[in-house]
């Protein structure tokens, strides 16, 4: 192994790991919240309030997918709304549309009522510990075609991304940097192989 | 300014503490090469399916179109159980079916029996007629993509549902396993810090890369929220 090559690696796997460290930090929080379904201060209530003389786009309708969304968001900012939609549900019979829109540590349900002009509104300041568990979540595999209508959300998701490309290059280079040790070689091998053996044995009873 | 000289510069560690303090260094640094070492195949594990999950559109994370499904129908004996879990647990013996039980948000009609249990990959949904001891099961099979989403998520419960918990030891086992990751982690990023603390040279390089993990990371954990009205 090139010394040159080793501190270099050594040196990228420091800094990496320290901008990544708070990132790390926050997927990790969640993951107990997520596992034992408790988020703390997350079950908030929910203030209330209702809009009238709701003024909409035109043909606000019959818009749909993108045109939809930009529309629903002019309206969402004129009743003080902000966040990304995470839900759209049109009730062609009932001329509503309920939306979900959240911001990690608030959540934000709109049912809005085309043929009244109006809005009930309620949101929910779920805290800094849900806005970790909305951060994990987000985007997510679910609503696909409607999530990322935000700048932030769309900046998250290259985030988060970036998040598991790093952090495998981070395991990838520590795996390098162990090797390079020949005095724990050993006792990494049998933790490695421990390792391997608990992952493989959890995941065959479970799937097999 | 200092006026004594233990304030000026700390007096030389004895050479007991610097014993201790180089092995507990030492061992910080095992600490971190040997969570990593032994946790590796299950962040990988995480870390892939996190970024299948957001990106489901793309080719190698298509798994719902591709499930295969097959329905039957069976005779069953009523389960004697007055008890929900209890008679589930006895309809799954008896169908050869093992997993996590998931009720399903409908209420069904008091002579029936409905609920969702499985593994990751493997679902059955349950429809069971006590009346007339016959029971109807949708057998769901995800391929490799689907199953390995299915780890990421699988934990038995869910935020806001109290009507479900885990009743399958393997949930637990697994859900114990992804604190123990989530720990790990946690664990590692604190002896990571230490490590670095220890390198005089790297200080500055090292604190502008945390400086700016912790805005950038802070801003969306708290900024967003903050400048939103």
């Amino acid at each position: 192994m090139s010394p040159r090559v080793y501190a270099f690696i050594r040196d990228l796997h420091l800094y990496v790991g320290l901008f990544l460290s708070p990132f790390v930090l926050v997927f990790a929080i969640s993951v107990v919240f997520l596992v034992h379904a408790w988020i703390p201060g997350a079950a908030a209530p929910a203030e209330k309030r209702t809009v009238t003389d709701v003024t909409l786009p035109p043909d606000f309708e019959n818009l749909k997918g993108r045109e939809q969304l930009a529309a629903a968001h002019t309206v969402l900012d004129r009743l003080g709304v902000h966040g990304d939609i995470s839900g759209l549900r049109q009730i062609p019979r009932d001329r509503r549309f309920v939306f979900t829109v959240g911001l990690p540590g608030r959540e934000s349900s709109v049912d809005l009522n085309v043929a009244h002009h109006t809005a009930a509104i309620a949101t929910r300041q779920t805290g800094g510990w849900d806005a970790t568990v909305y951060l994990h979540k987000m985007p997510g595999p679910h609503n696909v075609n409607v999530r990322g209508n935000t700048t932030f959300m769309l900046v998250w998701r290259w985030l988060a991304d970036a998040t598991v490309y790093l952090l495998l290059f981070l395991s990838l280079s520590g795996v390098y940097l162990w090797a390079a040790l020949k005095a724990e070689r050993r006792i990494g091998l049998a933790l490695l192989a421990a390792g391997a053996v608990s992952f493989g044995g959890i995941v065959y009873a479970l799937v097999a | 300014m200092p006026s004594s000289p233990e304030l000026a510069a700390p007096a030389p560690a004895a050479p007991g503490a610097r014993d201790v303090g180089a092995a507990l260094r030492t061992w910080n640094r095992r600490l971190h090469y040997f969570l990593g070492l032994y946790f590796i195949f299950f962040v990988w594990l995480f870390a892939l399916t996190g970024l299948l999950l957001n990106h489901g559109q793309w080719k190698v994370a298509e798994f719902w179109p591709n499930r295969k499904t097959s329905t039957e129908e069976r005779a069953i004996r009523p389960p004697a159980a007055s008890d929900q879990l209890a008679a589930a647990h006895d309809l799954m013996r008896q169908l050869g079916i093992v997993g996590e039980i998931q009720w399903l948000a409908t209420r069904p009609a008091p002579s029936r029996l409905e609920f969702r249990a499985g593994r990751p990959g493997l679902t059955f949904e349950i429809q069971a007629d006590l009346q007339t001891a016959r029971a109807k099961i949708q057998r769901t099979e995800l391929n490799a993509s689907g199953v390995m989403n299915s780890l990421h998520t699988f934990t038995g419960v869910r935020v806001g549902d109290a009507k479900n918990q885990r009743d399958w030891l393997l949930t637990t086992i697994w859900a114990l396993a992804m604190d123990a990751v989530a720990v790990g982690l946690a664990v590692m990023v604190l002896s990571g810090l230490v490590l670095w603390l220890a390198l005089p040279g790297k200080r500055l390089g090292g604190a502008l890369a945390l400086v700016g993990g912790v805005l950038v990371c802070g801003w969306f954990l708290l900024g967003v929220r903050l400048f939103s009205p």
